[in-house]
C-alpha cells in the first residue's frame, strides 16, 4: 500500500507539464545518440549536465535518465540497419540484427527490439522501485569502513569487467583516484597539486574531464578515417513481429530482463556485459544454437531486452549507497551534487519526491521511446546518412560552448582539449576512459572513508577485516586481484 | 604494438615517478593520523607498481601482436588541424564574442575535416552559430561573452 502511495507521489511529480518534456527531450537525445556515432551516451550525458544547473533536480535527472535509457533503444537501430553499434551495448545486437535486415525482416528486428527494450525496462524499473529503499535501509548501518571497501570492490570489479587488459585498467583506476586527489584535501582543505592555478583548486571538473575523454576523443579516433556510412537500402516494413516471432522471443525477454537488471547492479559497464551474457544464454538455451549469427530474432530479443534492463538497476547502487558503479553514474551522481543533494542511504528518506518522481518517469520514459522509436523509424535511418563532416563539426561546437558555459572559464575548454588527447591516445594503446572517470568520482569518498577508518582504528588496518561487510568486500577484492593469474596458470597446471 | 605499449608503459611509470615527487612534499602523516599526502603516497607507489607489471609485460610479449591502425597523412592532419582550431576557438572566445567565434570555427571545422564547397560551408557555419546562440543565450540562458560585436 505503501509503495501505491509512494508511486502515485511520483506520477504527480513526473506527469507535470515541464517533466514530461524534459523526459521527453532526455528520450529523443538520447534515441539520437544512440543512433548517430561519434558521441556516446556518456559524451551526451556530460554535455547536457552543463545546463542542468538552472532547472529543478527532478526535471534534471528526469531528462538526463532519458538519454541513459534513449540511448539503448537508438543503439540498437545502427545495429541493425547498418550493422555499426550506435553505443558499445548494442554491439551483440549487430550479429543477428543486421542478418535479420539482410533478410529483408529489418522491421521484425526493430520491433522487437523495441518492444523487448520496452518490456525490459519497465521490469528493471519495478526492481529499482522495490529493491532501492530495502538497500538504501540497509546501508545505513554503514560506516566509513565499510565505504571505503564497497569502492574499493567497486573499482576492482571495474578493472576485472573491463574489456582489455585488467592491469592496464588498474592503472586508469589509479589514475583517476589521483586525479580526484587534485584541488582541496576534502578533511584539511589544503591545496594539493593545484600549482597555485585557480581553476584547479576545485579540482578537476568532471564535464571537463568526462567530455574530453569520451566526447573529444571518440571524435579524434573518428577522424583518422573518415567515410560515409552506407546505410542498407531495405524497405522497413511490417514493424510489429508477427505471432512466431513473439512464440520465439518472450522467454528471452523475460530471461534478459531479469539477468539484465542483477547485472546492471555490480559495478562496470552493466549494459554492455548483461547483453553478451544474455547472447550467450540464448545461445546455450536454444534448441539450434547454431543458427545464431545467422538472424535469429532470439539474438536480438534477449540482449536488447537486456541491456535496457541493466539500465535500471545500475541506478541502485548510487541511489542507495551513494556509489557510482560507472561512468555514467559517475556523472549523474555529479548532477545531484550541483543541486546540493547527496545520494546515498538517507537520498530516498530526505527526497521522496525527487527519488519516486524519478521512477515514475522512467515508466513514462519506456512508453515514450516505443512511441519514438517505432513510427519515427524512417527519420532515424534519414538522420545516419548525415555526412560525418558536418556530423562532427557540430559535436565538437557542442562540446566547446556545453564546457565554456559551466562557468564561464576558458580554462575548461583547455583541461577538455588535454583530456581529450590523453584520452586519445591511451585508447590507442589499449586503455580505456571507464575506470578513470569512475575512480575519479569515487576519490575523494574512497580517500575521506580511509582516513577516517584510520582514525577510528587508531591506525589498525583490522578494522576492514573485523567488520562482517568488509571482510566479504575486501575478500572479494582480492578474488577480482588474484582471479586472472589463477586462470592464467590453470592450463599449465592440468 | 609492442613499441606503442612499451613507450606507453614507460610515459606512465615516468609519470608515477613524478607523482610521488610531488606528493612527497606535502604533509603525510602516519597511519593513525594520516595527513593530505597520505592517499597520493598510496597511490603513487601503486601507480609505480603497476606500471611497472605493464612495462615487464609490455616488454615481453611478442612482437607480432597486432597494434592499433595506423594514421595517415591525412588523417594526422585532420586530427592535428581540428585541436589548433578548437585551442584557437577557447583563445579567441572572449575576444571575438560567441557569434564570430563560432562561425569561425564552423567555418574552419568543415573546412579542415572534409572541405565541402564554400557556399555550404558558409550556410552551415551562419545557420549553425545563429541557432547555437539562440537556443544558448536566449532557450537556456547561459551568458555567452558578447566580444567585439557587443552581442
Amino acid at each position: 500500500m505503501e509503495l501505491l502511495h509512494n508511486f502515485a507521489l511520483g506520477l504527480s511529480v513526473a506527469l507535470t507539464p515541464m517533466n514530461l518534456l524534459f523526459c521527453f527531450i532526455g528520450a529523443l537525445v538520447g534515441t539520437l545518440v544512440g543512433v548517430l556515432p561519434g558521441l556516446g551516451p556518456v559524451g551526451a550525458v556530460a554535455f547536457l549536465l552543463s545546463i542542468t544547473f538552472k532547472m529543478e533536480p527532478a526535471s534534471a535527472i528526469i531528462m538526463l535518465a532519458g538519454i541513459y535509457y534513449g540511448a539503448m533503444y537508438g543503439g540498437s537501430t545502427t545495429s541493425i540497419l547498418v550493422n555499426i553499434p550506435g553505443e558499445t551495448a548494442s554491439v551483440v545486437t549487430c550479429l543477428d540484427g543486421y542478418k535479420m535486415a539482410r533478410q529483408g525482416r529489418a522491421g521484425a528486428a526493430l520491433g522487437i527490439s523495441a518492444f523487448g527494450s520496452f518490456i525490459a525496462g519497465t521490469v528493471g524499473v519495478i526492481g529499482l522501485m522495490f529493491l532501492a529503499p530495502l538497500l538504501g535501509r540497509a546501508a545505513l548501518s554503514f560506516g566509513p569502513a565499510e565505504y571505503f571497501a564497497l569502492t574499493l570492490t567497486g573499482l576492482t570489479l571495474v578493472a576485472y569487467l573491463s574489456q582489455g587488459s585488467m592491469i592496464k585498467a588498474l592503472i586508469m583506476a589509479v589514475l583517476g583516484l589521483l586525479a580526484g586527489t587534485v584541488g582541496m584535501d576534502p578533511i584539511s582543505g589544503e591545496e594539493r597539486f593545484t600549482y597555485g592555478t585557480l581553476t584547479l583548486r576545485d579540482g578537476f571538473g568532471l564535464v571537463p574531464v568526462a567530455m574530453g575523454l569520451f566526447g573529444i576523443a571518440e571524435v579524434l579516433e573518428n577522424l583518422i578515417v573518415l567515410g560515409t556510412q552506407s546505410v542498407y537500402e531495405t524497405k522497413i516494413q511490417g514493424l510489429l513481429p508477427n505471432r512466431q516471432d513473439w512464440r520465439d522471443s518472450a522467454a528471452p525477454i523475460a530471461r534478459g530482463s531479469v539477468l539484465g537488471f542483477f547485472l546492471g547492479i555490480l559495478p562496470g559497464p552493466g549494459p554492455v556485459i548483461a547483453s553478451f551474457v544474455s547472447y550467450a544464454m540464448e545461445k546455450r538455451l536454444s534448441r539450434y544454437p547454431e543458427k545464431f549469427g545467422t538472424g535469429v530474432i532470439e539474438g536480438v530479443a534477449g540482449p536488447e531486452a537486456a541491456n535496457n534492463a541493466a539500465t535500471a538497476g545500475s541506478f541502485i547502487p548510487l541511489l542507495s549507497l551513494g556509489i557510482p558503479t560507472s561512468a555514467i553514474m559517475a556523472l549523474f551522481m555529479g548532477a545531484l551534487m550541483i543541486h546540493g543533494i547527496q545520494p546515498g542511504p538517507l537520498f530516498i528518506a530526505k527526497y521522496p519526491e525527487l527519488f519516486w518522481g524519478f521512477i515514475a518517469s522512467m515508466y513514462v520514459g519506456n512508453a515514450m521511446l516505443l512511441v519514438l522509436n517505432l513510427p519515427l523509424i524512417g527519420i532515424w535511418v534519414k538522420l545516419l546518412k548525415t555526412p560525418y563532416a558536418i556530423l562532427f563539426p557540430l559535436i565538437l561546437l557542442f562540446c566547446l560552448i556545453g564546457v565554456y558555459s559551466l562557468n564561464a572559464n576558458v580554462a575548461e575548454i583547455v583541461i577538455m582539449l588535454a583530456f581529450g588527447v590523453i584520452g586519445f591516445g591511451l585508447r590507442r594503446v589499449g586503455f580505456e576512459g571507464a575506470p578513470f572517470i569512475l575512480a575519479m568520482v569515487l576519490g575523494p569518498i574512497m580517500e575521506t572513508s580511509l582516513r577516517q577508518s584510520l582514525l577510528i582504528s587508531r591506525g589498525s588496518f583490522m578494522i576492514f577485516l573485523n567488520r562482517p561487510i568488509c571482510a566479504v568486500l575486501i575478500g572479494l577484492t582480492v578474488l577480482f586481484l588474484l582471479w586472472p593469474m589463477v586462470r592464467r596458470r590453470k592450463p599449465q597446471v592440468t | 604494438m609492442k613499441r606503442f605499449e612499451v613507450t606507453a608503459a614507460a610515459l606512465l611509470a615516468g609519470l608515477a615517478g613524478y607523482v610521488l615527487f610531488e606528493a612527497n612534499k606535502l604533509r603525510i602523516g602516519n597511519f593513525r593520523v594520516p595527513q593530505t599526502g597520505f592517499f597520493p603516497r598510496v597511490l603513487g607507489l601503486l601507480l609505480v607498481l603497476l606500471t611497472v607489471v605493464e612495462l615487464v609485460r609490455a616488454l615481453r610479449q611478442t612482437a607480432t601482436t597486432r597494434g592499433p591502425g595506423k594514421i595517415d597523412g591525412e588523417g594526422w592532419f585532420r586530427i592535428g588541424a581540428t585541436l589548433a582550431i578548437m585551442l584557437g576557438f577557447a583563445l579567441v572566445l572572449e575576444w571575438l564574442g560567441f557569434l564570430l567565434a563560432t562561425f569561425a570555427l564552423m567555418v574552419l571545422l568543415l573546412r579542415a575535416i572534409e572541405a565541402p564547397r564554400w557556399p555550404k560551408v558558409l550556410v552551415v557555419a551562419l545557420v549553425t552559430s545563429v541557432l547555437s546562440y539562440g537556443l544558448f543565450a536566449w532557450l537556456l540562458g547561459v551568458p555567452l561573452p558578447a566580444g567585439i560585436l557587443g552581442i
